[in-house]
């Protein structure tokens, strides 16, 4: 259970205040696939940013299963990030010069797992999100944006987290290896009980959420949803 | 992956700028070792000529060493005099005998028994007492051995060939307080032993290999002197063909066979420092008296060669520092560069649950790499340039030295011969052999990772402040 409550996060741009993020509360369940959709600028990623602890808020708190996150040091975020979140990006962000078995290995190496039992898993979770196990040896740079999105999200599933925040996770990719990347998301929300929330342009993969989320000027409001 | 492998992955992401890093950290690193073979080089010389010559005096009874003969001779007092004076660390006394061979004085046109009244007998100044030997002379008499026995200006034929030897040489027979000869310097013993007890009288003898040669000797034969059996303890090599013609015995027995118990024909006294040598030697002829004692520092120009040396050694260390510091300074200039450009990379890492000191360490891990190849390029610069790095070095200090005492050799002419091999500081300074050996080249290595480890550590700890949401920078 994720808890979202009265969340604020203000910026100074000179002499005006600027709040991506206004009073955002929301709860989701384990297991569900959330989206919010907005116009560009209108504080999704910041939103991201909170949930994910990249960012601190002004004011406000998330609580992960009875944990709350404010006031927690920098060091207890990057465990809660380690342990709790997976990141899928638009842009993949992969660590470039490593394959792609190694990019999925990173978060448990970060966690600990022995080498076998972590070369084991991203062999696994690679072939979940049906990469082919020829390609797990390439460099990220020899594979194509599909691969390389399934690839980041075998990275985020790596340490089995609560929650998967996906940023665009659609926006660099084509409209059919887009469609598969919104199978595999929906699908794995189901098989590994993740709660997914999916910040996106995507009207397609908006639609298939179980709760759609429409941030405007910085204040979410919740849209009649119903999981395909 | 581990945080090793994937700093090495990360050190070859970019080849030709490792190779441009990795080149410009080589010379660096190669001047460092080079500096500090040379450092060590020069610091192993200075210590060897300290350690030899350099901190030496020695006393004579006035006047003994020029040819009008000397005033009183020194005692036993007198050394305890001298091992009173601040500094000094130790005092061995000698005593000078002449030995002619029986046969040859029997012989002698002169007719003096012993050959104590021959001239130039009692040595320069008169200092050493004369008595008979079953040994031969390994060296016979040239123009000069002819000259100054006859006293006349006689030994050189018209022709400017040297004369036939005219007498026999005398041996010369040094009776030593420590296992040291005149200058202070061990002696060099090639078979045998020493002669133990040198305070005590005692009835062994270390001979010089060519008089040994001459005379068939081995450790255990015998000879006599004044008709006392002698028993060959062992043999030195002096260096020179004229510095083998001689024996040593101990201080006490040379005394017993000169019948001068108590008196000393020179002292060797060691300063404990080659700064304090020349204070020493003016408190030490104070202490003596300059109507009783010359004291003269044997080597003087030592000094101007081990100012040099200190110099040089100055110089490298300075130099070595630079260069450390230069290799310290590029690598923290790489680092801050590398983490600039990674980021976002950082944040990814961050977010996806690096810790800082992970990070850190892989950053630290990255520059050791580059260092590490360095190290092996600059280590083979510095075998190759080492040598020439030092002589340069070296040859631009013996010239400020030579420019400033005249030239080399300035004081060719003077006594001992100071155009000889110690005859300038040029030619000191020129014996430095500055090669890079192992271990040097190892500590000289630990010492650029460690300023290495250093410089990378600012980056390393730049990279902590770098928050997580940099990752969405772009996004």
């Amino acid at each position: 259970m994720i808890e979202v409550k009265d969340l604020v996060r203000q910026f100074k741009s000179g002499d005006r205040t600027i709040k991506p993020v206004n009073g955002v509360s929301f709860e989701l369940e384990r297991g569900s696939l959330a989206s919010i959709v907005g116009k560009s600028g209108s504080g999704k990623s910041t939103l991201l940013s909170l949930l994910g602890a990249l960012d601190k808020p002004t004011s406000g708190d998330v609580v992960v299963d009875g944990v709350s996150l404010a006031g927690l040091p920098d060091s207890k975020l990057t465990e809660y990030r380690r342990r709790d979140i997976g990141f899928v990006f638009q842009q993949f962000n992969l660590i470039p010069n490593l394959s792609a078995l190694d990019n999925v290995m990173l978060p448990m190496e970060f966690a600990g797992l022995r080498k076998a039992a972590r070369a084991q898993r991203a062999r696994e979770l690679l072939a979940q999100v049906q990469l082919d196990s020829g390609k797990h040896q390439r460099r990220i740079n020899r594979l194509s944006g599909g691969e390389q999105q399934r690839v980041a999200i075998a990275r985020a599933l790596a340490n089995e987290p609560k929650l998967i925040l996906a940023d665009e996770p659609t926006g660099n990719l084509d409209e059919q290896t887009g469609e598969h990347i919104i199978e595999l998301l929906s699908s794995l929300s189901r098989d590994h009980n993740t709660t997914i929330l999916v910040v996106t342009h995507d009207r397609s993969l908006a639609r298939r959420a179980d709760r759609r989320f429409r941030l405007l000027q910085g204040a979410l409001n919740e849209e009649a949803a119903a999981r395909n | 992956m581990s945080v090793l492998a994937r700093s090495v992955g990360n050190a070859f992401r970019n080849k030709i700028r490792t190779a441009a890093v990795v080149a410009v950290l080589a010379v660096a690193i190669g001047l460092a070792l080079s500096m500090l073979v040379a450092n060590q080089a020069v610091g192993a010389r200075i210590e060897e000529l300290n350690a030899s010559v350099g901190t030496t005096l020695t006393v004579n009874p006035a006047g003994g060493q020029g040819f009008e003969g000397g005033g009183e001779p020194l005692t036993a007092g007198e050394a305890a005099a001298a091992a009173a004076v601040p500094n000094v660390t130790s005092v061995v006394g000698t005593k000078a005998l002449r030995l002619r061979t029986e046969t040859t004085t029997t012989t002698d046109s002169t007719g003096a028994a012993g050959g104590a009244t021959q001239p130039g007998a009692g040595g320069p100044g008169g200092q050493g007492a004369s008595v008979t030997t079953s040994l031969t002379a390994a060296v016979d008499a040239g123009t000069l051995g002819n000259r100054n026995n006859s006293g006349t200006m006689n030994g050189t034929a018209t022709n400017g060939t040297a004369q036939a030897p005219a007498f026999s040489l005398p041996i010369t027979a040094t009776g030593t307080a420590a296992e040291v000869d005149s200058t202070g310097k061990a002696l060099d013993i090639t078979s045998g032993t020493g002669l133990g007890d040198y305070a005590a009288a005692s009835t062994k003898a270390l001979v010089g290999t060519t008089l040994a040669e001459k005379n068939s000797l081995k450790v255990g034969s015998s000879f006599t002197i004044a008709g006392k059996t002698f028993t060959v303890a062992g043999t030195f090599d002096a260096g020179t063909t004229f510095g083998n013609n001689a024996i040593y015995l101990t201080l006490a027995e040379a005394q017993a066979l000169a019948g001068t118990p108590g008196e000393l024909s020179s002292m060797v006294v060691t300063v404990n420092s080659m700064e304090n040598v020349d204070s020493t030697k003016a408190a030490l002829q104070t202490a003596l008296g300059t109507d009783k004692a010359d004291v003269t520092q044997g080597q003087r120009n030592l000094e101007t060669a081990v100012s040099s040396l200190n110099s040089v050694k100055g110089i490298s260390l300075v130099a070595y520092i630079a260069a450390l510091a230069t290799a310290g300074l590029i690598i923290l200039l790489i680092m801050v560069m590398l983490v600039r450009e990674r980021r976002r990379e950082i944040g990814v890492l961050k977010a996806i649950g690096a810790r800082n000191r992970t990070i850190g360490v892989q950053f630290v891990l990255e520059a050791l790499v580059l260092v590490a190849l360095g190290s092996v390029v600059g280590a083979a610069i510095a075998s190759f340039a080492s040598g020439g790095i030092a002589s340069a070095l070296i040859s631009s200090n013996s010239s400020t030295a030579a420019t400033a005492q005249g030239g080399p050799g300035g004081f060719g002419g003077g006594f001992g011969g100071q155009g000889g091999p110690f005859g300038g500081a040029t030619q000191l300074l020129s014996s430095v052999t500055a090669s890079a050996s192992p271990g040097v080249i190892a500590a000289g290595i630990a010492a650029v990772f460690a300023v290495a480890v250093v410089g990378s550590l600012v980056p390393a700890l730049l990279t902590a402040r770098i928050r997580p949401i940099e990752v969405l920078r772009g996004e």
